[in-house]
């Protein structure tokens, strides 16, 4: 008999969190999520978050970039509309290289740098007129706030509610 | 935890709590603008304004408003514009090289640095924009399918590497540093309580809302950004010395520049901080978080990035030397004892003499004197830029064509111009925005704070 | 305080009576119809409008009709209802004619572009001036579109017709006539047989009238002509052949520019000057201020003005063998001359018969005569006697002329204020002025004949014995005027025109002279294809020994006379010499802004005249020596002869020998829309006949002056790479290396020649097709600037004004590099110092260095475009996309010739140039060449080798089915080089002149060490001197 209830642990302190989340976790309780006002460093393994894979995005997007520059410039300068500037050679793409390498890197980084933004803020789902779902506005300030399914792990709130006592959460709130 | 060394001065003073960093910094933004805010508002305004109206006069009229002529086709519009890219560098090295490095002390200045090159790219942009002889068709230098057929822009030209290195710069950095103020907007959001600052507030903070995963995501991305980033700002100033540096012009045509741009972007971008940092923690009570450690710091990037350049300098005079070829020669005689002599040498002083006092520890860490110094260097670095432009063209291959450049007083009002622009933009960057980087601080404030060092020691 | 006056309307209300009672208070006094109208109700109510409706439609449909009254301006393109089939749109029409205004003479060819004349080219069939032209004759085309032409006679500022005007001058005339009065006709010096012939016709018809025709040339040659007459019996000029001349000497002669057939004889003068025949001319000169000619002199002997008698005399005695106290440069002259005796000449500039007759008399010692110089076929371009002017003008004062005609001469202007002429004119009744624009001459007259511009006239020209060419009309009168000689003859009260009238004498004379054509009109019209009519000449040397005897005694009889005359040359601490320039001339042209803003040869100066002065004298005065945007002159208040200058900018000439001073003539005059007035006018301070003052005392003011000059820097601070000269000993003697060494680059594979370093392969299409190139000599050019004002003329360069060439942004494409040598430049090079390097040499050697666009085949500017608005064609040449250019002028930058242009400003709109760029005003607009685009603002632009000419020419090889000749296309520089020291042809074409040019041992490109690959090569410089320069 297990109820969908969600108890929010607050705490005042990041290390008194860290450490009661440990507790927790050794004793088989599932933390859902931390809302805290800056990264808890050391906290992610413990509540089970996986390292995000961002920088892969990033490298494929500069991938594309680096392609997408060249393809383009060979294109223009050589097969396209091939023009005798400054004598320079205009018929061979490997004589313009070195022409092409400061464009083909900003290009790179151009595209790396906001692909990855998108992907980010997709992902995080932060966009112009989303709204906040942190539970108490004093998570961005200076408190840190555990978010707990008792249902998850097969506890009553009850029970929950001891063990989170005991890890010196100063606020202790169900919804 | 990580903890620090008991022995590194501790960069947050006084007894802080998370909660007060927060208040600290939204002071500004939920309190009045102070008088002193108000008349460096109002003054710099007028430069803009003053500015402006030269520029709509010269695109009215014409670039001849200027004081150019056949043989010195770039002066103070050019000269502008490498300045203030070379400003700009000192935000994203900050922000994103010392980030690689794990350099704490960089979260005071950060932000502000960042914002400040952001509006310093801004004012660069200006200038290449307003050169033009017909800027109403600047798209000309985009590759864009065109009426006209196959017309496409020229890829061998370093001003179409600047239009890319430019604007990817540009909007990189911008990106960084708006992730970077998400999470601090929230701040903002979830403690004002007036209702329109709530609204502005919430819909720039995107909705963040700072859950374990979040974080993880976002510490994931400054670190790469920064690590994009690192490369193009080196990038970005080589490619503006190419320029030069791809010409044929004796005194353009050298291989040191890319190198010699970039410590001498940075030696002015230090400078540049220096002076908006030192008036705002007196203006905005920030002395506890931008400290007489982060000051030295900043003295000592700059007599560093200062003894780059002064090298560059000498390895110029000699190779002009070395060469054996006469216009090189001439073109480095003439700098020095030519009719310009003045810039150059006003030039030699600012950049290499003056710098060097920072060897001492007296001097690096009193406030004061590094202001004048930060206004000196930023005064030689503009030289530097006139210098090299300047006097590199009134004077080459055929003195048949030699002349002199006087500047008019367009030249002079667009620049005094996008002075005031600059700090306009700043101005409202400080009132309006966390000045401060909460998130990073709050991190670092356990490690490095005061009264946790000394906690530290007393066990 | 209220006003208690009473006022009344009238006597009724004063005096109230009852009718007035009753009128005062009605609106109407008489019966209005209204009340009746009004009074049917009903008519009233049915009308529709009433009065307020009324008003609306008034209001409406004043509003209306206003509103349609302004609209945008239309402007029609009017097609030609019935084609002429000569005129094509499109295609260019070509006229022989000739130019003659009594200062300069030259054949032309005049290029019409749907009916209007553009551009005015060197005959090149012409035996005359062998297509050669100079800076003020192809700009005459602008004077054509003046704005401030007359466009109706005039009667005492009034604008009459033709028939009243007519009516009017002749009622004066036959008054004059009928009681025997005195006639004049003042004219310039009339070469037009047809003329002279009409004036004497003119003369005969009024037997009883004393008409009498002077001649008068602001810039005198009478000197020369009374020598003449006393050596040889005719008041003459000699024709001269500088082409056989070994030895030139001049005493104060700038033969290149300021002396009769200049065109000619530097044409001549060039052809003397090629190495490559083995031997080459040597030219002495002695002057005291730098003339065109006297900086392109071997050897330059600098005099002062008084002492040009007394070289002439020591010449002569040392070559007579008579001793005398020659100096040691005289006796170097002397020797040279003797070893050339026949094949030399001497030449001198002062308007001195006593001078000109010792010059003779040193001619005929080396019997020159009939081989450099030749009096049996003489030239007829200098007619003016300073007696008979003199003369005129004291019966002017005496009152005693009663109809004075002047025809393009502007005596109030251009006499010595000695002389008064205006006050003189004032005294003579009836005063008739041909002027085609106001002078100053014309402004006093009562009556002024609007005259035709030469290219709308028709005439003839005999310049020379045994050529007569003719000038054809290449376009309708554009105003209502009419030429002088019609005037004469409508006067005359003949019915034919002057057309007929040249006709009718060319059967009589030319006609006969030649025996080709059987028909006249056969013989007319190829004459008028051609230009001109080569008649028989005189034997050069006339077997008839008796005359050349005579002469000769005639000649040594006078020398002495001479000699003793010349003894009493006036001296003075300062010696002022009067000069005329390159651009402005006699000023006949001052009003024409393309001249003005050619750069004089020497100074570089434009748009003003000044005080010449030595360097070294300027700096022991105080005066400043170098000129820029900010650095101007200072002035001095100038007095010669009693006329005071004020104001007059100080500049300091190198080469202007010390103690003496110069000023140009032609200047003064107000010019522009504004009337400003540009220069002073230095003709009245002229006594008669005089070309140098000695009474000049001037202090400085204190004041400074902006002056604008092209070049701000004197030297080329010993850059061989740019400027390579030699002397003809080592270019004989030595071989390519001694004088134009390689360009040797030490690469990782051992020295290599600069041209076979190369980052990459040439370009497929460089040897494909053709590759236009051009080689310049810098041996033949002598900088007169003809190539100049041909490219502004034939490119539509936009006339920039004097504010804006102060500021180094004049627009010229085509420009000339005038060096100076420097003391500093003979030093070890290890040795030398910039500083020093910047100052020219007191007397110092000069260099005329063309300079345009260099066609570069690795071009600095196409590659650093960011729009590829510059790039290269396959014909190898550098070529601007203005519609594409977005004016970053960063190919200006990195152009090490710095010949690119920008357009700061809007030269067609902006009001800063109104007043001076002709391609404002829809008359001006009428000579811009429609082959070519006018610039927009903020777009760079440059030399294009014409490449409007060249597309022309291709496709005229192309409609006549045959591959492009050598020598089809010429630019607009090389054919109006009267020198021919440009050469433009195909490179890929291996028969063509210039590829031989280019192979030569002289070639090299400036600064070639850059690696620019320039298509445009340069010809050593070679001198004909002792000492090495290279």
């Amino acid at each position: 008999m297990t109820d969908n209830k969600t108890i929010y642990a607050t705490y005042d302190d990041d290390m008194v969190l860290l450490a009661g989340a440990k507790e927790l976790v050794s004793n088989g309780v599932y933390i859902r999520d931390v809302f805290s006002p800056f990264p808890i460093h050391g906290l992610d393994p413990v509540i089970g978050i996986k390292q995000t894979r961002l920088a892969i995005c990033a490298f494929i997007y500069g991938l594309i970039g680096l392609t997408l520059a060249l393809c383009g410039m060979y294109y223009f300068m050589i097969v396209d509309w091939p023009m005798n500037i400054g004598g320079k050679p205009n018929d061979f793409f490997y004589q313009n290289i070195p022409a092409f390498v400061p464009i083909s890197f900003e290009f790179t980084v151009l595209l790396a740098a906001h692909g990855m933004a998108l992907t980010y803020f997709i992902r995080n789902w932060t966009l112009p007129g989303v709204k906040p779902r942190n539970p108490y506005p004093y998570t961005t300030d200076d408190k840190f706030v555990m978010e707990i399914h008792p249902s998850d792990s097969g506890i009553t709130v009850d029970e929950l509610t001891e063990k989170l006592k005991t890890t010196g959460s100063i606020l202790i709130e169900e919804r | 935890m990580h903890q620090e060394a008991a022995i590194r001065e501790p960069l947050i003073l006084g007894e802080k709590t998370y909660g007060e960093i927060t208040d600290d910094v939204m002071a500004s933004v939920v309190g009045k603008a102070s008088k002193s805010w108000w008349i460096a508002f109002g003054i710099s305004a007028v430069m803009a304004l003053w500015g402006v109206g030269c520029i709509l006069y010269l695109l009215g009229t014409g670039v001849g408003t200027w004081g150019l002529n056949k043989t010195v086709g770039w002066a103070w519009d050019i000269t502008n514009f490498v300045w203030w890219v070379g400003i700009g560098h000192a935000g994203t090295l900050i922000s994103a090289v010392l980030l690689l490095f794990r350099q704490k002390w960089r979260m005071a200045i950060n932000r502000s640095a960042e914002a400040m090159t952001i509006f310093a790219v801004m004012m660069a942009a200006v200038w290449p924009g307003i050169h033009m002889g017909r800027i109403w068709l600047a798209y000309f230098v985009f590759p864009l399918p065109n009426q006209f057929g196959s017309l496409w822009v020229n890829f061998n030209s370093p001003l179409l590497w600047d239009v890319f290195a430019i604007s990817t710069y540009f909007s990189v950095s911008l990106v960084f540093w708006y992730i970077g103020l998400i999470p601090d907007f929230a701040t903002i959001r979830d403690k004002v309580t007036q209702a329109v600052p709530k609204k502005v507030y919430s819909l720039l903070s995107f909705g963040w809302t700072g859950n374990a995963k979040a974080w993880n995501r976002f510490e994931e991305i400054s670190l790469v950004l920064a690590g994009l980033a690192t490369p193009l700002v080196f990038s970005v100033h080589s490619i503006v010395s190419m320029d030069f540096a791809t010409s044929v012009i004796p005194g353009w045509h050298t291989t040191i520049f890319p190198p010699y741009f970039v410590s001498g972007a940075v030696f002015s971008g230090f400078a540049m901080v220096q002076t908006l940092l030192i008036i705002m923690r007196k203006v905005m009570h920030l002395e506890n978080y931008i400290t007489r450690k982060h000051i030295e710091y900043m003295n000592i990037v700059i007599i560093v990035t200062g003894s780059i350049v002064g090298v560059a300098y000498l390895t110029e005079l000699f190779i002009s030397w070395y060469s054996g070829v006469e216009y090189e020669a001439y073109a480095f005689i003439n700098r020095a004892t030519g009719p310009y002599w003045w810039a150059y040498w006003a030039m030699m002083t600012c950049n290499v003499i003056s710098p060097q006092v920072f060897w001492f520890k007296k001097l690096r860490t009193n406030i004061m004197f590094t202001f004048f110094m930060s206004i000196v260097v930023n005064i030689g670095m503009w030289f530097e830029r006139f210098v090299i432009i300047v006097t590199s063209l009134h004077r080459d291959y055929l003195p048949s064509s030699w002349t002199m450049f006087h500047p008019t007083f367009v030249d002079i009002g667009c620049f005094i111009g996008t002075i005031g622009i600059f700090f306009v933009l700043f101005l409202l960057f400080a009132r309006f925005f966390p000045v401060l980087p909460l998130n990073e601080l709050k991190t670092i404030l356990k490690s490095s704070g005061e009264q946790y060092k000394t906690k530290v020691e007393e066990h | 305080m209220s006003n208690n006056k009473k006022y009344w309307k009238g006597v009724e209300e004063l005096k109230e009576t009852q009718s007035f009672q009753q009128s005062s208070n009605k609106e109407f006094n008489e019966y209005l119809p209204a009340a009746d109208f009004l009074g049917e109700e009903n008519l009233l109510a049915d009308s529709k409008t009433s009065r307020r409706d009324f008003l609306k439609y008034l209001g409406f449909g004043v509003t209306a009709a206003s509103l349609a009254a302004c609209e945008t301006p239309v402007n029609k393109v009017i097609p030609y209802v019935v084609k002429t089939d000569k005129i094509n749109p499109g295609v260019a029409n070509y006229f022989a004619s000739n130019y003659s205004d009594g200062y300069d003479f030259c054949d032309i060819v005049v290029k019409t572009r749907e009916g209007r004349p553009i551009k005015i080219e060197g005959n090149k069939k012409s035996l005359f001036t062998k297509g050669g032209i100079n800076a003020r004759v192809n700009s005459s085309v602008l004077s054509l579109y003046d704005e401030k032409r007359y466009r109706a006679p005039q009667i005492a500022g009034e604008e009459v017709s033709w028939s009243k005007f007519d009516g009017e001058v002749k009622k004066e005339l036959e008054a004059a006539i009928s009681k025997g009065g005195k006639i004049r006709i003042l004219t310039n010096t009339i070469t037009s047989p047809s003329t002279l012939k009409l004036v004497s016709d003119f003369k005969a018809a009024y037997p009883d009238a004393d008409i009498q025709h002077i001649t008068y040339d602001a810039v005198s040659f009478s000197g020369m002509l009374e020598a003449n007459m006393a050596s040889f019996g005719k008041a003459n000029l000699p024709s001269y052949d500088l082409t056989k001349a070994k030895s030139i000497v001049s005493i104060g002669a700038d033969f290149m520019n300021d002396f009769p057939s200049s065109i000619q004889l530097t044409n001549q003068y060039a052809k003397g000057r090629n190495p490559e025949k083995g031997w080459m001319s040597k030219h002495f000169q002695f002057e005291s201020s730098l003339s065109l000619s006297g900086s392109n002199a071997d050897v330059r002997i600098p005099i002062k003005p008084s002492e040009q008698g007394k070289i002439a005399i020591d010449l002569y005695n040392y070559i007579t063998g008579k001793g005398g106290s020659a100096s040691a440069k005289v006796k170097k002259a002397g020797d040279h001359l003797l070893a050339n005796k026949g094949a030399s000449i001497v030449l001198a500039g002062a308007n001195d018969k006593n001078i000109q007759l010792v010059v003779n008399a040193i001619n005929q010692e080396l019997n020159n005569y009939g081989k450099t110089l030749d009096i049996n076929n003489p030239n007829f371009l200098k007619k003016g006697m300073d007696a008979k002017v003199a003369a005129l003008v004291k019966e002017m004062n005496d009152g005693s002329v009663d109809a004075l005609l002047v025809s393009d001469v502007d005596p109030v202007y251009s006499m010595p204020k000695s002389m008064n002429f205006e006050a003189a004119m004032a005294k003579v009744k009836t005063t008739v002025a041909f002027a085609s624009r106001p002078t100053a001459t014309s402004q006093k007259a009562k009556y002024i004949a609007a005259a035709n511009h030469y290219l709308e006239a028709w005439n003839d020209a005999n310049p020379q014995a045994g050529h007569y060419s003719l000038a054809q009309p290449t376009i309708n009168p554009l105003f209502d005027t009419r030429q002088m000689q019609d005037c004469l003859m409508n006067w005359m009260g003949s019915s034919e025109s002057y057309y007929e009238y040249i006709r009718k004498n060319w059967e009589a004379t030319a006609f006969k002279m030649q025996s080709k054509s059987v028909f006249f009109d056969d013989f007319w019209n190829n004459c008028l294809h051609e230009g001109f009519f080569a008649g028989k000449q005189a034997p050069a040397v006339s077997d008839d020994s008796s005359e050349e005897s005579e002469a000769s005694v005639n000649g040594t009889a006078s020398v002495a006379s001479a000699i003793a005359a010349i003894g009493k040359a006036k001296t003075g601490d300062w010696e002022l010499e009067f000069y005329s320039k390159v651009g402005i001339g006699d000023g006949k042209q001052a009003h024409n802004p393309w001249l003005q803003e050619l750069p004089d040869p020497i100074s570089k100066m434009t748009w003003d005249n000044y005080l010449a002065m030595n360097p070294g004298d300027a700096k022991e005065l105080g005066f400043a020596t170098e000129y820029g945007e900010q650095k101007n002159a200072d002035t001095v208040n100038l007095t010669v002869n009693g006329v005071v200058y004020e104001n007059v900018p100080v500049i300091a000439q190198p080469g202007q020998v010390k103690g003496t001073l110069s000023v140009a003539l032609g200047y003064g005059q107000a010019i522009g829309k504004q009337n400003e007035i540009i220069g002073f006018n230095f003709y009245p301070a002229q006594n008669a006949g005089e070309t140098y003052s000695s009474s000049v005392s001037f202090e400085a003011t204190g004041n400074d002056y902006q002056v604008a000059t092209t070049q701000t820097h004197q030297t080329v601070m010993g850059r061989t790479s740019v400027v390579r000269e030699t002397n003809f000993d080592t270019y004989k003697n030595s071989d390519k290396d001694a004088y134009n060494p390689a360009h040797i680059l030490a690469t990782h594979d051992g020295p290599m020649n600069v041209n076979d370093v190369d980052l990459w392969a040439k370009h497929p299409v460089a040897s494909a097709g053709h590759h236009w190139g051009m080689s310049i000599d810098l041996n033949s050019c002598i900088g007169c600037g003809s190539c100049v004002t041909s490219c502004n003329s034939e490119n539509n360069v936009p006339v920039v004004g004097k504010d804006e060439v102060r500021r180094s942004r004049e627009m010229h494409w085509m420009r000339i590099d005038r060096y100076f040598s420097s003391a500093e430049e003979s030093v070890e090079e290890s040795e030398r110092s910039y500083g020093k390097m910047e100052n020219p040499e007191d007397n110092p050697m000069v260099v005329h260095q063309p300079m345009m666009c260099q066609h570069c085949n690795h071009a600095p500017c196409e590659t650093v475009c960011p729009v590829a608005a510059t790039t290269h064609s396959n014909e190898g040449i550098n070529q601007m996309t203005y519609n594409r250019c977005i004016g970053t002028r960063y190919c200006a930058n990195n152009c090490p010739y710095k010949v690119r242009r920008f357009n700061w400003f809007s030269y067609q709109n902006l009001d800063k140039f109104a007043d001076l760029n002709p391609s404002q005003d829809d008359l001006g607009r009428m000579v811009l060449n429609p082959d070519v685009t006018v610039r927009a603002r903020g777009v760079m632009e440059k030399c294009s080798l014409c490449v409007q000419r060249i597309q022309t020419g291709k496709l005229d090889a192309k409609k006549e089915g045959r591959p492009v000749q050598d020598g089809d296309i010429q630019t607009a520089c090389a054919s109006a080089c009267p020198t021919n020291a440009i050469t433009f042809g195909d490179l890929n074409d291996k028969s063509s002149e210039v590829l031989a040019a280019t192979q030569s041992n002289r070639a090299y490109r400036v600064i070639e060490e850059v690696g620019t690959q320039a298509n445009v090569y340069y010809q050593v410089k070679v001198r004909n001197t002792e000492t090495n320069i290279a």
